[in-house]
């Protein structure tokens, strides 16, 4: 394995976890789907709310 | 199980019959796989990296994807387990269809699994031999055409539904119905695994695609619903959008690691998997040729392939600068998140399309 593909495999891998959450979300500006999904989860908790009284 | 261990609670404690209503087990079923996902994510994407589990690149292709070689692939399997634990958690499991969607899904991903793991980790360039591929997809897609035929009780169960045409339905013979489930289940399957070559670029789609058929699925066991918006209902049919919505959640937490540039790539465990599992939801509720609408993006994938290798092999000439056709516009200039997110904007109108299909007839 390339000192390119090595650092490919291992720069992305495993940093993220529930813990830090938002501090390493800031990290990774260049993520925008990111921002996307958390949209996409509040629209769908809002849209829950039209059931879940 | 937990709708059962409920059942039982609710017969002392009245509050625990809310979870009775499909609408509330399909919403906690969504929020139950993003939360495996997230949990259990990193760790797989550690896991595989450790073990070099890595993608290795096709020579061929576009340059910038040199860089992607050595990403951790086969994260498919997260999907799998994640939809697999919550359909078991929050599904009736009394239910024959939730089984025949999870034997799919699990069927096609141990295929894409064997694939996946002869080439990454046996070092094995050609994987799983290709007509073993399609042999024992065959197996599972014609085993679940068979069933699905002999468990039909009314013969709506079995007739093509022509979308935006009132009333308009065609009646199947056993050998044409056994034929078209095999042709949507492999065929949607391969789809999204021709599909799956940049970051992101199959999985948003497949959620989409998810969501609408749990609503179709929703819509078809439901007595009065079916009835008003005029679609065949489909006793037990509902409980579909349980595993639907697994599946949404599922991969929309997948997408958080996939999103470009990605941490991990599902492989063919995951994207064969979830291409059979959409198109055995779309057979049970008679959504065939909605399904074929909404992949719209995957079905033009897999055509541009054929294309592509028909004309070549006929006049040796390409048609596309390359095969399937997003590294076609990449190779136009497009850059991948422009490729992706194009994409994804006609995939979102597709789905709509197909969405519309429940009130315009």
């Amino acid at each position: 394995m390339s000192a390119t593909t090595m650092n490919r495999s291992t720069e992305w891998c495993g940093r993220d976890s529930l813990a830090g959450f938002f501090r390493k979300l800031c990290r990774y500006q260049n993520r925008p789907v990111r921002f996307w999904i958390i949209s996409m989860m509040l629209v769908l908790i809002g849209l829950s709310s039209l059931k879940l009284r | 199980m937990l709708l059962w261990l409920f059942q039982q609670l609710g017969q002392d404690i009245r509050l625990f019959n809310v979870f009775n209503y499909l609408t509330l087990r399909a919403v906690m079923a969504t929020l139950t796989a993003l939360t495996i996902s997230f949990i259990v994510g990193p760790a797989v994407i550690r896991k595989l990296a450790a073990l070099k589990i890595g993608q290795s690149v096709r020579s061929d292709g576009p340059q910038t994807h040199l860089v992607k070689a050595g990403t951790p692939t086969m994260g498919g399997a997260l999907i799998l387990v994640s939809v697999t634990i919550t359909t078991l958690l929050w599904a009736d499991l009394s239910n024959n269809y939730v089984w025949v969607a999870l034997f799919t899904l699990v069927g096609f991903g141990v295929i894409g699994w064997i694939d996946d793991w002869r080439k990454v980790v046996e070092k094995n360039s050609r994987g799983l031999p290709s007509r073993w591929k399609y042999f024992w997809q065959s197996v599972i897609g014609l085993a679940v055409a068979v069933y699905l035929w002999q468990t039909a009780s009314e013969p709506v169960h079995t007739e093509l539904i022509i979308p935006f045409l009132k009333h308009a339905t065609l009646s199947m013979s056993a050998v044409a119905f056994i034929a078209l489930t095999y042709f949507v289940i492999v065929g949607s399957s391969n789809a999204v695994n021709l599909t799956d070559g940049l970051d992101g670029l199959a999985i948003l789609p497949t959620v989409m695609v998810a969501s609408a058929l749990a609503l179709f699925a929703y819509v078809a066991g439901n007595a009065v619903f079916s009835k008003y918006l005029g679609v065949p209902f489909i006793p037990g049919a509902g409980e579909l959008a349980i595993f639907c919505a697994a599946m949404a959640g599922a991969g929309l937490a997948f997408l958080w690691f996939n999103a470009y540039p990605a941490e991990v790539f599902m492989g063919d465990v995951g994207a064969l998997a979830l291409g059979a599992a959409l198109g055995v939801v779309a057979v049970i509720v008679r959504q065939e040729i909605v399904l074929f609408i909404m992949c719209g993006v995957f079905v033009v994938e897999t055509l541009s392939v054929m294309v592509q290798v028909a004309s070549f092999k006929l006049t040796g000439k390409r048609i596309f600068r390359m095969a399937p056709i997003h590294h076609h516009y990449e190779l136009k200039g497009w850059k991948e998140n422009q490729v992706v997110v194009r994409f994804w904007i006609i995939s979102m109108m597709l789905v709509l399309i197909g969405l519309s299909s429940l009130k315009l007839r």
